[in-house]
């Protein structure tokens, strides 16, 4: 608890604490795979809302199961892969071009650490979306072979009050959240990769700040960012 | 001298035997005269009809006979012809018809008007005709009827219609009148109904309102006008045995705004339901995919299952749902029944969204980060 503690309020002090000692992956894949099953679990209920989208199409008959799947299963390795491999072979690769030095897995490990308030984020959202789902009024698709139609079906869903509300709420906890675990990232990238602050402050700003503005980009447009953070 | 008083005396003799002989001879021949037919029409007379008698005389003498007047009389039996007052001769071996008007003012019964002849010189022939008055109509009843009658549905009656008579009617014909009903056929003709028997009609009445429909059975006895009524109640309510039908498993389960209703309609009446079509009524609103369920048809005892989406507008625990069919001949029919609906929670029925309540999770959020980031970095 106290570890937990440390690395949420005082991440210099927690990985002080792992000066010297091999990087084990095992806690930060636990992070990962926590924060995998919190977004394949919210994929899993906005599929809900695809599944009741398709639901007057003969095709749509019985399709809750396969949106559910295709909902979820994406969204756990999704969250795998991009939150916490991508971003650390991103922090690897920006931190190696301003001299730093280290193995990938201590990078991994750190970045896996520093999901911890992402996955808190993501809960948070997912209890939001909770409340939201049944306020949102699903168009149904009856021609399922008409892209038109599927197009501006989808549109209308986004366009619900109860969605976009949801949609703002969401951004707004994955920026907050992803601010803070962008500061845990930087203690963290400066540990495992032996750089000064600045350069770890460099090597985690660039490819968070270009996720938030890709998160607000999105929220203006109007396309849905689900899951994830 | 002698001889002219000879004459004399001859013709003083033919002068006294010569009519004698005549008298005789007239007489023998009017003994040739009989009756050879009666004819009555109608042949059985009601109280109070016209008909006719006509009597048929032969001549089978070898002489012609004269006829100084026919007429026809009765104490009780009015006569309303002319008698045959015009001296007329009646040929060797011919035939003569003689036709009289009668009325039947009378009580049931028979009677004897007489036909009398009168010839010139040689007596009368009289003739006692017999003419049967009855008072009996025709019998009208009816054979089935439905119990209860339907608004706007059709419903068969069926009446008999007998003749108790010892004669045949003729143009017998029946029709039903009464307010607010429509009846097929409007009207059946029957024709000639023989003695002793009996004719079926059935009449498919449709009535708008309970009121009472008479059956009418116009007939000619002879060529006398008769009618005869029968009158039934209508009373519109609701069928015994009409299709019944009933809603049961109902499942319904909501999903955003949408409801989804699920259930099993069966017919637990006698007749089969057409065209069965469920959807929600005042309060919800239909929605795809299902707006509304056509069933089809379904047999008694036959059930089959549906499923109607739809919103609701405000406040609602139940919603109508509705459940129509059509019988055989085409009559809509519609039934209601209330469904209740999973209650929405408070926030949910004001049509609340938690938007604020977020919004100050997130300021806190950010409050929190904001301290922690702060104080990360002042320890670090």
């Amino acid at each position: 608890m106290k570890n937990v503690l440390d690395l949420l309020i005082r991440p210099a002090r927690f990985f002080a604490a792992m000066e010297g000692k091999e990087p084990d992956l095992k806690v930060p894949a636990l992070i990962a795979i926590v924060g995998g099953i919190i977004s394949a679990i919210t994929g899993y209920a906005m599929s809900g809302l695809y599944a009741e989208m398709f639901s007057g199409t003969a095709a749509g008959e019985g399709m809750g199961m396969f949106m559910g799947l295709m909902g979820s299963i994406p969204a756990f390795f999704g969250f795998i892969l991009i939150w916490w491999v991508l971003m650390a072979g991103i922090f690897f690769v920006i931190s190696r071009i301003l001299g730093g030095s280290g193995t990938f897995s201590g990078t991994l490990a750190v970045t896996g650490y520093g999901l911890v308030p992402v996955i808190i984020g993501s809960v948070i959202s997912a209890l939001s979306l909770l409340s939201y789902l049944p306020r949102v009024t699903v168009p149904v698709i009856r021609n399922f072979e008409d892209p038109a139609v599927v197009q501006k079906a989808i549109g209308e869903l986004m366009q619900d009050p109860a969605m976009r509300e949801f949609s703002q709420v969401s951004v707004a906890l994955s920026v907050l959240f992803l601010v803070w675990s962008a500061n845990i990232w930087i203690f963290g990238v400066r540990h495992a990769r032996r750089i000064g602050t600045r350069e770890a402050a460099v090597t985690v700003l660039v490819p968070v700040g270009a996720m938030i503005v890709y998160l607000l980009v999105t929220l203006v447009g109007g396309i849905p960012f689900t899951g994830g953070s | 001298m002698r001889s002219t008083r000879r004459v004399f005396i001859l013709l003083a003799v033919l002068v006294i035997l010569l009519p004698v002989s005549a008298v005789e001879q007239s007489q023998n021949a009017a003994a040739q005269v009989m009756v050879t037919n009666v004819t009555i029409r109608p042949q059985v007379f009601m109280v109070g009809d016209t008909g006719t008698i006509t009597v048929e005389v032969i001549n089978n003498g070898a002489q012609s006979v004269a006829i100084r007047r026919v007429t026809l009389y009765d104490e009780s039996i009015r006569v309303e012809s002319h008698s045959y007052d015009t001296t007329q001769y009646l040929g060797a071996g011919n035939r003569m018809s003689f036709t009289f008007t009668v009325r039947a003012d009378v009580p049931e019964g028979i009677y004897y008007p007489t036909f009398s002849m009168d010839f010139r010189d040689a007596g009368y022939l009289r003739y006692p005709v017999k003419l049967q008055v009855q008072d009996q109509p025709l019998s009208v009843s009816v054979l089935s009827k439905p119990d209860t009658f339907t608004r706007g549905k059709k419903d068969t009656v069926e009446i008999l219609i007998g003749n108790p008579r010892d004669n045949a009617v003729s143009g017998v014909t029946v029709y039903p009148t009464g307010d607010g009903i429509e009846a097929t056929p409007t009207r059946f003709f029957i024709g000639m109904l023989a003695p002793d028997q009996a004719q079926k009609v059935s009449f498919s009445l449709t009535p708008s309102e309970s009121t009472v429909v008479a059956f009418h059975v116009d007939y000619y006895n002879g060529m006398n006008a008769h009618t005869e009524t029968i009158s039934i109640p209508i009373d519109v309510g609701k069928s015994k045995v009409q299709a019944e039908l009933l809603v049961s498993n109902v499942v319904v389960e909501r999903s955003g705004s949408r409801y989804t209703l699920t259930g099993d309609v069966t017919n637990a009446g006698l007749e089969a339901a057409n065209a069965v079509v469920i959807t929600t009524g005042e309060g919800a609103v239909p929605a795809d995919p299902y707006r509304q369920y056509v069933v089809g048809t379904l047999q008694p005892d036959d059930f089959s299952g549906f499923e109607v989406t739809f919103t609701v507008e405000g406040e609602r625990t139940t919603v109508p749902l509705l459940i129509s069919h059509k019988d055989a001949d085409g009559n809509l029919y519609t039934a209601t029944a209330l469904v209740d609906i999973p209650a929405r929670s408070p926030a949910e029925e004001k049509g609340e969204r938690p938007f604020l309540p977020l919004v100050g999770v997130i300021i806190a959020c950010a409050a929190v980060i904001g301290t922690v980031i702060w104080h990360s970095w002042r320890k670090g």
